[in-house]
């Protein structure tokens, strides 16, 4: 009796250990420090004159890549936010599809962020001073979804959109061209 | 040929009435001051001002159309799509493109048709951000030796027709708030007549004039808010009750709203010499969402007649109040002169993009009729009495819900892309679409250059299968004389000629010509791409005659090619993505002028 | 009737030595609909209790009650089948006392259900009002569209008239409760609901959001404010002016910020260029009582406090912090306050 006993005080002991140690992810409620800018000019990839490495991939895209709160919180900017009319739901319209495998100026996080805050010249505005950059990364974390670059433990597991399509948790990995192979 | 004179007309329209085997009944004719003798050239894209897109020559008929054959080509080096017809004036051809709106001058007395000169306007690429539906261009226009046309980031440019020198630009639209000028602007009574686009934007339509000589603005009419800004004053006098009132453009709308509320003029704009009138419809109110908006929403989906000169209204009908469906009214208006009670009337003939063929009086804005030329059950019919659309309620978009199956879908049974008026056989030839959708409506944010929408669409065709037919409509009788029906939708216009051929294009490129009077198909050519650009016949320098269209495939139908969306996302492109997903297996983005003429 | 008044009235001075506040307040008997449901909730009250005292009463006699020696051997005996005249008795009197009980809390909450449901047919007054998170939008209808009236986390009622507020939801369920006025009524995406109020003394009650709705659901009140019938005409009047142009140059300088930056991209101040639907309408804020859906009072400082960054009054929140320079932040606050 008494080893059943101290049994199952050890299982108990074990479950509350493990429930405390289990931390998702961190739910940021806004940027550290605030006002910080998205990052200028990350281009697509290119020749680096004189050889060597290009730029390194900012810091700041760990934070937002793969995190399922900023992700959740860039859909519904992605829809209030207007980029819904010109991309739709990644299909493309006015713009062009975000859901393929080609990226004008690339598709890596940083790029996208880099895409939105300054815009591009044929067309896609720019949204520096009207989105804070905590807003312009998660849209980028969202963007990427819809080409499937995320784990699928951080995408939503249910489609939230009107249309109601496949949820985000089965939309297929597309090689990310960061070339510019779609650019005619 | 001999000059083909009025009384040549009139004597051909009685033979045929006689000979006709209806019998001796009357048909509509073209209105005899707005559709002048054909000289042979295209001038402007309606061909005249009561846009009937009719050639009166009749070297091709239906039994040698056969032989047509190519005479040359020429590469407008662009791929989006290519809506605009070519004109022909003095031995010259003149196309304009898409972005980047380049203007082509070919020199139809040599061999080949070479470029005399190229004109490039150099608009700012960021246009192409804010223009709904492909970066498309409806052609240029002819007057005074000049070529008159718009870009895309709003400026109207006149160019010397010989030279190909710039003789004035003037800026009438800004990108900022999401305008573009997609439409083709007619010239009339020494006035440039141009209109914006941006419904999809939360623009505030308007339509301006120009004056023909310097550029400068004569008078601009917006399409909302206060009497003052629509030009409506004393001589305004609507036909029905619910077109009439004061400040209208705001009392239909919640506070504010009609500053972003659409009724934008990018379509046809036809014109009564007789009465010196000014005929064009308004685009759809913004945002789609109806609940963001109640309230008529004047002056969107209506038809307005305005005084060429002054700009004032005359009346207004609304053909689609309080719009659901996006159901724009700017499409062409044929004017023609019915039979009406022993004498003749002046009417509009009128495809309706919601679904209805209209014939109004077009003095006064009376409706005489309004029968279905495609399927529709999201409204029950036009009551006549009081002018107003019956609306189905059930099909009605609410927010926060999907609404299926909803005929016509918002292209309606027929967009942009005009019909052809034959004064010989009294039958308008409609090139159009068979097209249901499934509506959600969400809540629309305003952000001004991006889109101002709040649905989600989703096309598929409609009853039948077949996403595009092409349908003779006797506006009389008030029914289809005969009905092709085609795979895909019909994105093309159609051309009429006095030979008893019809010509019109398909989306996966082939350029067909039927027979005007049974419909049989006489000859097919296939081009590089689709065709979604108007066809026009004229005649050549050496006499004879030339049927002309560039094929490039485009517009918001073909979006899916040339602008290389995803099929995978239903929505895309405001829904037609779905309805088309099979097109970039059809056909391929490209800009192509064709000519062809018979042999010699 | 008034004897059940009266004892209605008094027994919450019974049961509650203490005052309690009836702007928030389920007892607070504001509303004819809330009237209603104190009428049911008093009359189950009473039933219940005396059954619960019955129920006790029987089992401290139970507990207290000796047994008595002859019945010890009661099975050996061989007559515990017999039942007791006595236990046959009180049990059929107990069964008629419950059947009694429960059909007339039934038939009370039927009739307090339908007379709630009819008071839906009188409406004089349309609001719809469409919740977000963590935000209400508040839209007056009317039959001339010009005059709807759009405004954020307060309603404003005529004393006497019966309102219809017609219940939607953007996002997920939420539920809208002034507990003073009428009872809960959930607003769910996708579905349209509505609940009638008719407010029968002026005042200034409070709202929740009562389903829970996400991380700040708890900051999701409504301030109901009711006012005569001519104060309502004048307030709704005054509510269809458009923002007026500030004169004073921070106050323009805040007004250049607003309508060209973050803010616009979100909320509308009538007559300017900013026509955000996302956040509330911002066109009469300063005239309001409290500040992001009742998270604090309106006043200078919470709004200096709520604009710099609004994640510390209401982490998760959909209003971003934006990074205001000093200067910008006095700019957009002193045109705020001119928003009256």
């Amino acid at each position: 009796m008494s080893s059943r006993f101290r049994a199952s005080c050890l299982a108990a002991a074990v479950l509350v250990a493990v429930l405390v140690a289990c931390d998702r992810e961190e739910r940021r409620s806004r940027s550290k420090p605030i006002g910080e800018n998205v990052p200028a000019g990350a281009t697509p990839d290119t020749i680096y004159a004189g050889g060597g490495p290009g730029p390194a991939l900012d810091p700041r895209a760990a934070l937002y890549d793969n995190n399922a709160p900023a992700i959740a919180d860039g859909q519904q900017l992605y829809m209030r936010m207007n980029c819904v009319g010109c991309h739709s739901h990644g299909g493309g319209g006015m713009g062009p599809a975000l859901m393929d495998d080609e990226w004008r100026y690339g598709g890596r996080i940083d790029q996208v962020a880099s895409t939105i805050a300054e815009g591009r010249p044929n067309g896609m505005p720019a949204w520096r001073g009207r989105l804070t950059d905590d807003q312009i990364w998660k849209l980028a974390a969202y963007v990427r979804t819809l080409s499937g670059q995320p784990s699928k433990d951080s995408v939503a597991s249910r489609a939230d959109a009107m249309s109601a399509g496949a949820p985000q948790t089965l939309t297929p990995r597309e090689p990310a061209h960061t070339s510019d192979s779609a650019q005619q | 040929m001999a000059r083909v004179g009025r009384s040549w007309i009139a004597a051909w329209s009685a033979f045929l009435l006689c000979s006709s085997p209806a019998g001796a009944q009357p048909h509509a004719i073209s209105a005899p001051r707005a559709a002048p003798p054909d000289n042979g050239n295209w001038e402007m894209p309606g061909k005249n001002y009561a846009s009937t897109r009719f050639s009166a020559m009749r070297q091709v008929t239906p039994a040698n159309v056969r032989k047509l054959g190519i005479a040359f080509t020429f590469s407008t080096g662009t791929n989006r799509g290519f809506e605009a017809p070519p004109l022909v004036v003095g031995g010259t051809m003149y196309l304009v493109t898409p972005f980047p709106n380049y203007l082509y001058a070919l020199d139809l007395t040599k061999p080949g048709a070479p470029a005399k000169w190229t004109f490039k306007p150099k608009p700012a690429a960021a246009a192409q951000g804010v223009a709904c539906c492909d970066v498309v261009n409806r052609g240029a226009v002819h007057s005074k030796g000049r070529i008159i046309f718009n870009t895309l980031d709003g400026q109207t440019i006149a160019v010397d027709a010989k030279s190909g020198r710039q003789v004035w630009r003037t800026r009438l639209g800004n990108i900022q708030k999401g305008e573009t000028i997609t439409m083709a602007p007619l010239v009339a009574n020494g006035k440039v007549i141009v209109g914006n686009s941006g419904g999809e934007m939360g623009v505030r339509g308007w339509i301006a004039a120009l004056d023909e000589g310097s550029g400068r603005l004569a008078w601009k009419a917006f399409h909302t808010g206060p009497d003052r800004d629509v030009l409506i004053g004393s001589r305004f006098k609507p036909f029905y009750a619910m077109d009439r009132g004061k400040d209208l453009g705001v009392k239909s709308w919640p506070p504010e709203a009609w500053k972003i509320g659409g009724a934008t003029a990018w379509g046809w704009i036809s014109y009564d010499p007789a009465l010196g009138l000014i005929y064009y419809g308004t685009s759809n109110p913004g945002p789609w969402n109806p609940d963001q908006r109640p309230g008529d929403n004047k002056w969107s989906t209506g038809i307005f007649a305005r005084d060429v000169n002054t700009g004032q209204a005359v009346w207004f009908y609304q053909s689609s109040p309080h719009d659901l469906f996006d159901h724009d009214d700017i499409n062409e208006s044929i004017l023609a002169d019915i039979p009406w009670r022993g004498g003749r009337r002046p009417v509009l003939l009128r495809p309706g993009r919601n679904g209805f063929f209209y014939v109004m009086d077009r003095r006064t804005g009376q409706v005489l009729s309004a029968t279905p030329y495609g399927y529709i059950n999201s409204a029950k019919g036009v009551d006549l009495r009081s002018g107003r659309l019956i609306p189905v309620k059930e099909k009605e978009p609410r927010q926060g819900r999907v609404t299926r199956n909803i005929c016509p879908a918002a292209p309606g049974a027929k967009d942009w892309n005009p019909a052809a008026f034959s004064p010989v056989t009294g039958l308008v030839y409609i090139p159009h679409i068979n097209l249901c959708m499934d509506m959600g409506a969400m809540e629309a944010n305003y952000i001004a250059g991006t889109p101002y929408v709040g649905a989600d669409v989703k096309m598929y065709a409609g009853p039948g299968g077949n996403r595009g037919v092409f349908t003779a409509w006797d506006p009389l009788r008030r029914r289809k004389v005969f009905e092709i029906k085609e795979d895909l939708p019909l994105w093309s216009p159609a051309l009429a000629t006095a030979g008893g051929v019809v010509f019109y294009g398909t989306m996966d490129g082939w350029f067909k010509a039927i027979d005007a009077r049974s419909g049989k198909l006489l000859w097919r050519f296939k081009t590089g791409s689709g065709i979604i650009g108007q066809p026009i016949s004229y005649r050549g320098p050496d006499g004879r005659q030339y049927i002309a269209v560039v094929a490039g495939v485009g517009g918001w139908a073909g979006a899916i090619v040339s602008g290389k969306l995803d099929p995978r996302d239903p929505t895309a492109a405001l829904g037609f993505v779905n309805a088309v997903k099979d097109l970039p297996s059809k056909t391929t983005a490209g800009g192509m002028l064709y000519v062809f003429a018979l042999p010699r | 009737m008034t004897s059940r008044r009266a004892a209605a009235a008094s027994l919450p001075l019974l049961l509650c030595a203490c005052q309690y506040q009836t702007y928030q307040s389920a007892l607070g008997d504001a509303g004819v609909e809330d009237r209603q449901f104190l009428i049911l909730f008093w009359i189950f009250f009473a039933i219940c209790a005396a059954m619960y005292a019955l129920v006790i009463a029987f089992l401290v006699a139970a507990i207290v009650r000796r047994r008595r020696a002859g019945n010890a051997n009661v099975v050996e005996s061989g007559r515990h089948h017999e039942s007791h005249p006595l236990m046959r008795t009180g049990l059929v009197c107990w069964t008629v006392l419950v059947s009694t009980g429960l059909a007339a809390l039934a038939i009370a909450s039927f009739i307090a259900d339908r007379s709630m449901a009819k008071a839906a047919a009188r409406e004089q007054l349309s609001i719809t009002v469409t919740a977000n998170q963590w935000w209400w939008d508040v839209r007056y209808n009317s039959s001339d569209p010009s005059k709807t009236l759009r405004t954020a986390n307060e309603l404003h009622l005529p004393v006497g008239v019966p309102v219809r507020i017609q219940l939607r939801s953007n996002d997920v369920i939420h539920s809208f409760w002034v507990p003073s006025l009428a009872g809960k009524q959930d607003l769910i995406p996708g579905r349209d609901t509505d609940v009638t109020i008719v407010p029968k003394r002026t005042g200034i009650f409070r709202g929740q959001c009562a389903e829970f709705c996400g991380v700040q659901h708890a900051h999701m009140a409504l301030v109901v404010n009711v006012v005569s019938y001519g104060d309502f005409v004048r307030w709704w009047e005054h509510q269809l002016q458009p923002a007026a142009t500030p004169r004073m140059p921070l106050a323009q300088a805040g007004y250049n910020y607003v309508t060209q930056r973050e803010c616009a991209m979100c909320h509308t101040i009538a007559g300017t260029p900013a026509s955000g639907r996302v956040g509330p309408d911002l066109t009469h804020l300063a005239s309001r009582r409290s500040l992001a859906a009742g998270t604090t009072p309106m006043g200078k400082g919470n709004l200096y406090g709520w604009v710099a960054d609004p994640q510390s009054m209401k982490p998760g929140s959909k209003m971003p912090t934006v990074g205001l320079e000093p200067d910008e932040l006095h700019a957009v606050v002193a045109y705020l306050e001119t928003l009256k």
